[in-house]
């Protein structure tokens, strides 16, 4: 349930997207045997070091606390949880506990430790410390902003709002050094998923009571995972290096990683393409370029679990209307947006929750139907748009939400005969809008935080904190209570999806696209992979500087004669 | 003198508290606030947090605790990085900016000050017009279409330079150039006009007449008066560039102060902005001051008093 992370394009930088990176055609390689081209410099690095641009400088680089996608990749580099995800499907492999077990009623789970587990200080990693960690997630005192992932625990969530005042109440033990013990208020089938996130991941807690807040800083911090904190310096870069006192040290190839804090989505590209970097992550590439990148071999691209939708707010008039909300759903056409505005980056979608959950069986989703939609429109009392007060489209701004608000203003005009206002704020005055319910249709989106359409349903519960549209129905709300507490996979996912189809026949949610991953990756990085929810465990990446034994390149052009630009 | 620099250092204290006190009210009334984000945070974790901020007390009672605050230098942590003190981010990021803006109008001054003054030597010549015309196209062009061209050109073309970062003397020169082009236009046009006004008056003639060379004439006595201009405009020029461009910062990466204030706003990261704006409006003030000082160096008829 993360938010998409807003891309602060500055409206500088937009101007600069067109000028500063148009690939040079000299500069991209080719290569004989399978006749691939790939954007830019490729030469591997002369040491086991892997160097990409991670973003804007993370906030906080304590799990527990963070919350965003450049924090959490450096979190999951220099800590280690329960559990860790597989680099390719996101399963969960043995991490800190190398085994555990689950009783047959779903509730409880029993992690064993791995003996010999020590922090980067040479300290024992002993499952007091997870106890610890979780409890302080916990504690309403940190004022952690994703407690929530941990409300599956037995108690968690009174405990958080300080309805309990006594800890020992909530479902986590620690019966001896190497066993920590999780009983859960329901059987939660996502629940092992939830240990490989960052906020379940473990934290010093001998090093947070001697430091408090500053044991995040590179002279204090301690981890137990793949990598050591070398160097941070705040909007250039970190610097990590491989943990000697990790568990698995001897299957992690890379020697260094260098993390850029770079968020100017041009900058990030100039840095791929002149070798700086070896990875640009998705969402660092400008949206503008995609269509003329596809067709280099370092583009990749897949499903992402995201979507883009618009929230209707139905406290205000017409909108509290069900069959106002049908027609302006029913007048959307998501193919023309994201065929034509959106050049086939990203898939049409009239769903609420994305693809990727193998077994879940989508309710039909929503699709263009203008005749349907002047029906519902006429039901509502306003046939032919006539009397329809005139009701504004709120975005943050950002140059691709206008297009969007645009074509959808047009198609509401064209279908229903109505007119639309489109209001942009900047990202603070957004938030405030939408959170305090001031607004009629609000561009939103939305990151699954787990591969399990909870994360995209929950928070259409009556009064969730990241409903923020009014809407709510009880017989929702029941269907996701029944859906927590089943135990069969099947009748699970057929609880959900009758949800599902609840919201969108209620139509507070205009759903419109499907986001997808979209990454740039040199040819000699091996073992980073596409994912699901753009997580990439680093401690399987490396090095492959033969990775042109099979195919030796041609036409290098200037890439050959190419000064030590860079900083390798 | 001593008066007058007592007078104007005095002067800065309510300049700063009327600034520091128009920021922290208008950051206040800005809508949203530091604990806004898309993804909700539960309710029982945002009083905490601004309990912890002090954010749940009365507004004149915050206003207060930030004055006392600000008296001591100490404007807390950031909003947005807790786990870092205000000033010691103005502290790791000034040193950047103070290289970058630095080289940018040392640059400005190098080449700005003698293509004035050839121009205004040779006024109405081809070579006037030529250096004018240069200057006039500098002044407009913005730094984020002059910069993403340098990169395109000298980095992703011709592989001269990194096309961004701030790590090694190579990595200067490309962002340096991008901030000091509209400098150097403005500089070279302030130069030829002081020179042209100084170039008419009566002891130059007498110089002239004394049967000093041309040069000696240029260089020793016009150039002394010629290019007061300049240095009035260099106090707020050396403050802006120094504080950063937040598109240059931008574009090459750079670690500098300008992102901290753009972002700051943005975040609402009340405690960070005020810190920046602070340290800003003392800058400037100070870069005035020794501007004025300057002044009478360099023109024995200005008295300061």
């Amino acid at each position: 349930m993360r938010p998409v992370i807003r891309l602060r394009v500055l409206a500088a930088t937009a101007a600069c997207a067109l000028l500063s990176c148009a690939p040079a055609r000299q500069a991209d390689v080719q290569t004989a045997a399978s006749g691939k081209r790939w954007f830019g410099d490729v030469r591997p690095p002369v040491e086991n070091v892997f160097t990409y641009a991670n973003g804007a400088e993370p906030e906080r680089i304590d799990p527990g606390l963070m919350s965003g996608q450049p924090d959490g990749r450096i979190a999951r580099m220099l800590l280690e949880g329960l559990t860790t995800p597989d680099p390719k499907t996101l399963e969960s492999l043995p991490g800190q506990a190398y085994r555990w077990e689950i009783t047959p009623d779903g509730r409880t789970y029993t992690f064993h430790l791995r003996p010999g587990l020590t922090w980067s200080d040479g300290r024992p990693v002993t499952s007091q410390d997870f106890l610890w960690s979780w409890m302080r997630v916990l504690k309403p005192e940190t004022a952690a902003r994703y407690a929530t992932f941990l409300y599956p625990v037995d108690n968690a969530e009174a405990f958080n709002k300080g309805e309990i005042k006594d800890s020992t109440r909530v479902g986590l033990a620690a019966p001896d050094d190497s066993t920590f013990v999780v009983r859960l208020g329901q059987p939660t089938s996502y629940f092992l998923m939830l240990t490989q996130f960052y906020t379940c991941l473990p934290v010093p807690r001998h090093v947070i009571e001697k430091h408090g807040a500053r044991w995040t800083r590179i002279e204090n911090f301690v981890g137990n995972g793949a990598f050591r904190l070398a160097y941070w310096r705040q909007n250039d870069r970190f610097e990590l290096t491989k943990s000697p006192t990790y568990w698995d040290a001897a299957h992690v190839r890379l020697d260094r990683v260098i993390a850029y804090s770079v968020d100017d989505l041009n900058t990030c590209t100039n840095l791929y393409k002149a070798g700086v970097t070896d990875w640009n992550p998705s969402g660092y590439l400008p949206a503008q370029y995609i269509p003329y990148m596809k067709d280099f071999a370092d583009y990749r691209s897949g499903r992402y679990q995201a979507t883009y939708f618009y929230s209707i707010n139905v406290t205000r008039k017409p909108l509290d209307n069900v069959w106002v909300r049908r027609a302006l759903n029913l007048a959307v056409d998501r193919e023309t947006i994201a065929r034509d505005l959106l050049k086939g980056s990203r898939d049409p979608w009239g769903n609420i929750s994305p693809s990727g959950y193998p077994g879940y069986q989508h309710p039909p989703g929503l699709t263009y139907d203008p005749e349907k939609a002047r029906e519902c429109l006429a039901k509502a009392g306003y046939p032919g748009g006539k009397g329809f007060p005139k009701i504004e489209i709120l975005f943050n701004t950002s140059e691709d939400h206008r297009r969007i608000a645009e074509a959808i203003q047009a198609m509401w005009r064209r279908d229903l005969g109505i007119d639309i206002e489109l209001s942009n704020q900047e990202w603070g005055s957004y938030l405030q809008a939408t959170t305090s319910l001031q607004y009629d249709v609000s561009r939103r989106s939305w990151i699954g935080d787990y591969l399990d359409p909870n994360t995209f349903l929950e928070m259409w519960r009556t009064g969730d904190g990241n409903n923020r549209t009014g809407w709510g129905d009880p017989r929702y709300d029941a269907l996701l209570r029944r859906a927590a507490a089943e135990l069969d996979p099947a009748k699970r996912f057929a609880l959900l999806a009758e949800a599902e189809a609840l919201v969108l026949d209620q139509g507070a949610v205009i759903p419109i696209y499907h986001y997808s991953t979209v990454e740039l990756l040199k040819p000699y990085v091996k073992g980073l992979y596409q994912t699901a929810l753009d997580v990439h465990p680093m401690k399987d990446v490396w090095i492959d500087r033969d990775w042109q034994k099979d195919a030796a390149p041609v036409a290098a052009g200037a890439a050959a004669g190419r000064g030590g630009s860079g900083t390798r | 003198m001593t008066t007058f620099l007592i007078r104007r250092l005095l002067l800065i204290i309510p300049t700063l508290w009327v600034v520091g006190t128009l920021t922290f009210f208008m950051m206040r009334f800005a809508p949203g606030g530091p604990f806004l984000a898309e993804r909700d945070i539960p309710a029982a974790a945002k009083e905490q947090l601004e309990r912890q901020y002090g954010l749940d007390r009365p507004l004149h009672e915050q206003y207060l605790k930030f004055l006392a605050n600000t008296v001591r230098l100490d404007f807390g942590p950031s909003y947005k990085y807790p786990a870092r003190q205000v000033t010691e981010i103005i502290f790791e990021a000034l040193p950047v900016s103070l290289e970058l803006g630095g080289w940018a109008l040392l640059l400005a001054v190098l080449i700005g000050v003698p293509i004035g003054v050839i121009a205004a030597v040779r006024q109405n010549t081809g070579t006037d017009f030529a250096a004018m015309t240069a200057a006039l196209a500098g002044v407009p062009v913005p730094n984020f279409v002059l910069g993403p061209l340098l990169v395109l050109g000298l980095s992703l073309s011709l592989f001269i330079f990194p096309p961004a970062l701030w790590s090694g003397p190579q990595s200067r020169v490309l962002p340096v150039l991008t901030l000091s082009t509209a400098y150097i236009a403005y500089i070279a046009r302030l130069t030829r006009g002081g020179m042209l006004e100084v170039l008419r008056q009566d002891y130059i003639r007498t110089a002239r007449a004394k049967g000093l060379s041309e040069t000696t004439v240029v260089s020793k006595h016009a150039l002394k008066l010629g290019i007061l201009p300049v240095v009035s405009y260099l106090g707020p020029a050396a403050a802006r560039v120094i504080m950063g461009s937040v598109v240059v910062e931008s574009i090459f990466a750079v670690p500098g102060l300008g992102q901290h204030l753009v972002r700051g706003a943005f975040n609402r990261d009340y405690t960070l902005v005020l810190g920046v704006v602070l340290f800003y409006s003392l800058f400037l003030m100070l870069l005035n001051l020794l501007v004025d000082i300057a002044y009478t160096r360099l023109d024995p008829r200005v008295e300061l008093a």
